[in-house]
């Protein structure tokens, strides 16, 4: 980040954005003479995420984010090429490796906190279903300004002033069609000379020369995918695809401890070197190996015993023969996470959920309402650990050579592998590394996360005898170290639902590629260590119960969840073996780390997931937070903690409904109330200190409508209850609802409409289903949804995923 | 180790590996031919198939030394340039989203058409049921399969 963090926004254009014309194209033009060789030789970088190939004018865009079947690949090129009015024919996507201080991306926001869009390593991490919302406001700002620079660029050349002309189609037009050269290519050397003479455009100017929508070649539009035609001949690369180039590659399989935390006591390798095409068996994680995180070790993997072979059929042999015995005993964590059994949980969750927890939102008094002699309904929902179980299992190669580590893997967090490979290789025995790495400048966090951040900073600087001046000094110096010897190149990820944002087998590829020096080292998953040593989305259990007057109207709802935190694997709980400082610096690293909050409870992004940003309209209302120490890893998969929270409540809406012998839609309808917004004020006011659901500042042309119509998007996307309804009415009308739930009423019992709504991340949402149960057969006729996700880049992608995660679900 | 021949995308290779190594592992690790995925290693997704003798098998349950003497085609060798009917209408209908599994499914259908021209719903399900695809892209499947069959027929 020591790069990225000295950036302004008066930068904004010049470091990722379009550059000062001089500046930029200066870098890459000689200015000795018109027609030098690297013109014809190589691209010209327009910033950092656009290229121009001299001549033949080809437009590389970079892919900052990883595909995975998203169509991020495409739609951000697309929002880009748009603006730069180029030729759709004529873009090329690229892969990005890892490289933060190229890709983080200043926040084009005025006035906005962080002053990053998406800060350090999460400016790469494709997560929180935000790539688009983050990125669609600076890919356009890019396309419209480097298409200021040229047009200012064939200003020149033609003699004429810049209004005079116009870029259409991959080139810059004379407006007055005059003289004989009539247009200039964006290839055009001549264009690409005279653009490093010209200034570039300020954020506002570029922003001015946004088109409006009803000029917009690609977005709202169906387009293809880059990737389509590779996908369907086989040459698509994904992560077992990767080639680095050296022969005599070899594959490891890993046979990995059971428990998290766990140990190797020994191994019998006997038979397994016997198996032919063996070559050696060892342990992956080097002895002594530090607590750097929580239950599991953070991304760090399990500790296991790999087999490294000529190919995988050997290795797998090899691995089936090895026998190797585990260590339990060497720490609490591995203590009591050997003991965990998820059935015996469940009743320890439910347990947690009988008496309060930590309150969240609350107003009125349900107690009191409780009390009245109201029908009270209660129900239990449980959500067991899901398997991410991506088609593609973790797999990573991993070339070790002269102090330098190379990686190729799937990965959903580039910076993310390379941060966990970094610190894992270069600092094996030195746990302060892990936590020096998570120093951070207060405007790189969010308004409340800083002054957590700022105590960590502080106790940090004290524990290891550092001024704040040097304690910064040695985090750039230590990101730079990594950022200097680790590389990590993305493949396609044959999908990854969460489960490839976290890097533990691109660490073991790394560690087994250090003890053999320029060999290629594949690790394989199989799909059982897939399913078995997954990032488990959180286990959950709630506990709701509600009132309901004579009249049929809902008064009073109070809503427990419990649910392991992934912060739980990310940091460490208090360990008794550490000094109090150090814990006190885990404890203020977990607060200060996306409001991460305290051991055994949820993270702020979590609890905003659905729980906190309860969208209905009660006169009595509490939210609580109910513990839940986690004894294996969690991770989190597609929509995350939105998963639980939406099938609990839109599951009780519909028993209210029933209770009160209402129709679902109506009393779903009932329950949100009517158009509202439940802004930061309202929140706090019931007791919401913080509401953050790990998106980040927005503009408000992020919230303009595929209608046309703007909505303005306020600080901390607070719901906006209007927005769901609309999707309600509109599945509604979709599915034929009052038609068909009076039809069904008249036929025998076994088939009925289910409907549900909610807001996921920034995407409103809501869905019908039409099933039926015959002979203990549960078929689902239709399902109709609803979606408001704002600006639809691709409808047709969104339809899809739509339709697929529907399909998984 | 014994040598035996295999006849893949019609070429013949000479190879020497454990002939009860799957036939997946001999085309990805030893021929490099990287189209045909691994996904489960026991015949449970389908990610693997390809054709032998113009049947679809999962590449991850034959052994290598069972293949020998058939001709083995893999998603290389469907068409030399992504022509073949099937991979038309993935391509025309957007079928992928991840992509992983598209491979085995698109091996899956070309059999399926090969032996059936004009199937119906339920034929395309019964076919296609051992192809399992994470990211649901199942009702394209089905539209692309039936478009493939109406380019086959016209």
């Amino acid at each position: 980040m020591s790069v990225a963090t000295k950036i302004t926004r008066r930068d904004f254009l010049r470091q990722t954005g379009v550059g000062t014309g001089a500046l930029v194209f200066g870098c890459y033009i000689s200015p000795k003479g018109l027609f030098a060789e690297d013109i014809f030789h190589q691209s010209v970088a327009l910033n950092s995420f656009v290229r121009i190939e001299p001549l033949h004018g080809t437009i590389i865009i970079m892919a900052n984010r990883s595909e995975m079947g998203q169509g991020i690949r495409s739609s951000l090129a697309a929002v880009l090429a748009d603006e730069l009015e180029a030729d759709w024919s004529r873009v090329e996507v690229r892969q990005a490796d890892a490289e933060a201080d190229k890709y983080v991306v200043p926040n084009p926001v005025p006035g906005a906190h962080p002053t990053f869009l998406i800060s350090d390593e999460g400016s790469q991490f494709a997560d929180s279903s935000r790539s688009m919302a983050a990125y669609y406001l600076p890919m356009r700002l890019f396309g419209a300004g480097i298409r200021v620079v040229l047009v200012g660029a064939a200003a020149r050349v033609f003699g004429i002033d810049p209004a005079q002309c116009e870029a259409r189609q991959h080139k810059v037009w004379r407006k007055d069609g005059k003289g004989i050269v009539r247009s200039l290519d964006y290839g055009d050397p001549l264009l690409l000379l005279a653009a490093k003479k010209v200034a570039a455009p300020t954020p506002d100017e570029a922003r001015a020369a946004l088109k409006p929508s009803k000029q917009w070649n690609f977005i709202g539009k169906e387009m293809p995918f880059v990737d389509v035609r590779d996908m369907v001949t086989g040459k698509a690369g994904y992560g077992a695809d990767a080639d680095p180039g050296r022969p005599g590659m070899l594959t490891a399989m890993i046979v990995r401890c059971p428990v998290a935390n766990g140990t190797v006591k020994n191994f019998d390798d006997k038979a397994a070197r016997a198996v032919p095409g063996v070559k050696d068996v060892r342990k992956v994680l080097p002895d002594g190996f530090p607590i750097v995180g929580g239950v599991g070790g953070a991304f760090i993997p399990h500790a296991g015993v790999a087999v490294v072979a000529e190919n995988t059929w050997a290795a797998l042999q090899g691995r089936r023969a090895l026998k190797v015995e585990w260590d339990l005993t060497q720490s609490p964590a591995a203590i009591a996470n050997a003991k965990y059994e998820s059935k015996a949980y469940r009743k320890e969750l439910e347990a947690s959920t009988a008496s309060a927890g930590n309150k969240l939102r609350s107003r009125g008094d349900v107690d009191a309402a409780f009390a009245l002699p109201h029908q009270v309904v209660e129900a239990s929902y449980y959500v067991p650990h899901l398997a991410q179980a991506p088609m593609e299992p973790p797999v990573a190669v991993a070339l070790y050579e002269n102090g330098r580590w190379e990686i190729w893997c799937p990965t959903q967090g580039p910076d993310v592998a390379q941060h966990y490979v970094g610190l894992a290789m270069l600092y094996p025995k030195d746990p302060v590394a892990w936590l020096v790495w998570q120093v951070s400048e207060l405007t790189e966090v969010k308004p409340w996360e800083q002054a957590a951040q700022q105590s960590f900073n502080e106790q940090l600087g004290k524990m290891l005898g550092l001024d704040q001046t040097a304690l910064f000094k040695r985090r750039d110096e230590l990101k730079q170290e990594v950022r200097d010897k680790v590389k990590v190149h993305v493949t396609l990820l044959g999908g990854g639902f969460g489960r490839k944002s976290k890097p533990d087998y691109a660490v073991e590829a790394a560690f087994l590629a250090t003890q053999q020096p320029g060999v290629p080292i594949r690790v394989q998953w199989t799909r059982e260590d897939d399913i078995q040593f997954s990032y488990y989305n959180a286990v959950n259990h709630q506990y709701l119960k509600a009132a309901i007057d004579a009249g049929g109207k809902a008064t009073a709802l109070l809503q427990r969840s419990a649910f392991t935190s992934f912060f739980a694997t990310l940091f460490p709980p208090a360990d008794p073996r550490l000094p109090t400082a150090a814990n006190e610096t885990f404890r203020l690293a977990r607060a200060a780390f996306h409001s991460g909050g305290e051991y055994p409870f949820g993270s702020g992004i979590e609890l905003g997931q659905g729980l906190e940003d309860m969208p209905f309209d009660l006169e009595n209302l509490r939210l609580e937070n109910c513990a839940a120490p986690s004894h294996i890893r969690v991770g989190w998969m597609r929509s995350v903690a939105n998963i639980y929270h939406a099938f609990s409540i839109c599951s009780f809406a519909d028993e209210l409904a029933i209770a009160a012998g209402r129709d679902g839609k109506d009393y779903l309808l009932e329950l949100i109330g009517k158009g509202r917004i439940l802004d930061l004020a309202t929140l706090k006011a019931e007791g919401l200190e913080n509401f953050d659901n790990n998106q980040f500042p927005v503009d408000p042309l992020m919230a303009q409508l595929s209608s046309g119509k703007s909505v303005q998007v306020l600080p901390g996307y607070p719901p906006d209850t209007g927005r769901l309804r609309a999707v309600v009415e509109r599945v509604a009308q979709a599915a034929g609802w009052d038609e068909k739930v009076k039809q069904y009423k008249q036929q025998p019992k076994g088939r009925g409409l289910g409907i549900a709504a909610h807001r996921s991340f920034l995407a409103y949402v809501a869905m019908v289903i039409d099933a039926s149960l015959a002979d203990n057969v549960l078929t689902i006729h239709e399902i109709h949804a609803a979606i408001d996700c704002g600006i639809a880049v691709n409808p047709d992608r969104v339809r899809r995923r739509w339709r697929g995660a529907s399909s998984m679900a | 180790m014994p040598w035996f021949q295999l006849r893949v995308n019609g070429s013949l290779h000479n190879v020497n590996v454990d002939a009860n190594m799957p036939l997946l592992w001999v085309l990805r690790d030893v021929l490099k031919l990287k189209g045909t995925k691994f996904g489960c290693g026991v015949a449970q997704c389908g990610a693997c198939t390809v054709h032998l003798n113009g049947r679809a098998v999962r590449s991850c349950a034959t052994p290598a030394g069972l293949a020998s003497g058939s001709e083995i085609t893999t998603i290389e060798g469907l068409s030399p340039d992504g022509s073949h009917p099937v991979q038309k209408a993935w391509i025309e209908l957007g079928v992928p989203q991840c992509g992983y599994c598209q491979p085995g499914q698109i091996m899956s259908a070309s059999a399926l058409l090969a032996a059936n021209p004009q199937p119906d719903d339920e034929q395309i399900d019964s076919a296609m049921s051992g192809n399992i695809c994470r990211c649901g892209t199942y009702p394209r499947i089905r539209a692309a399969i039936h478009k493939a069959a109406e380019s086959k027929a016209s």
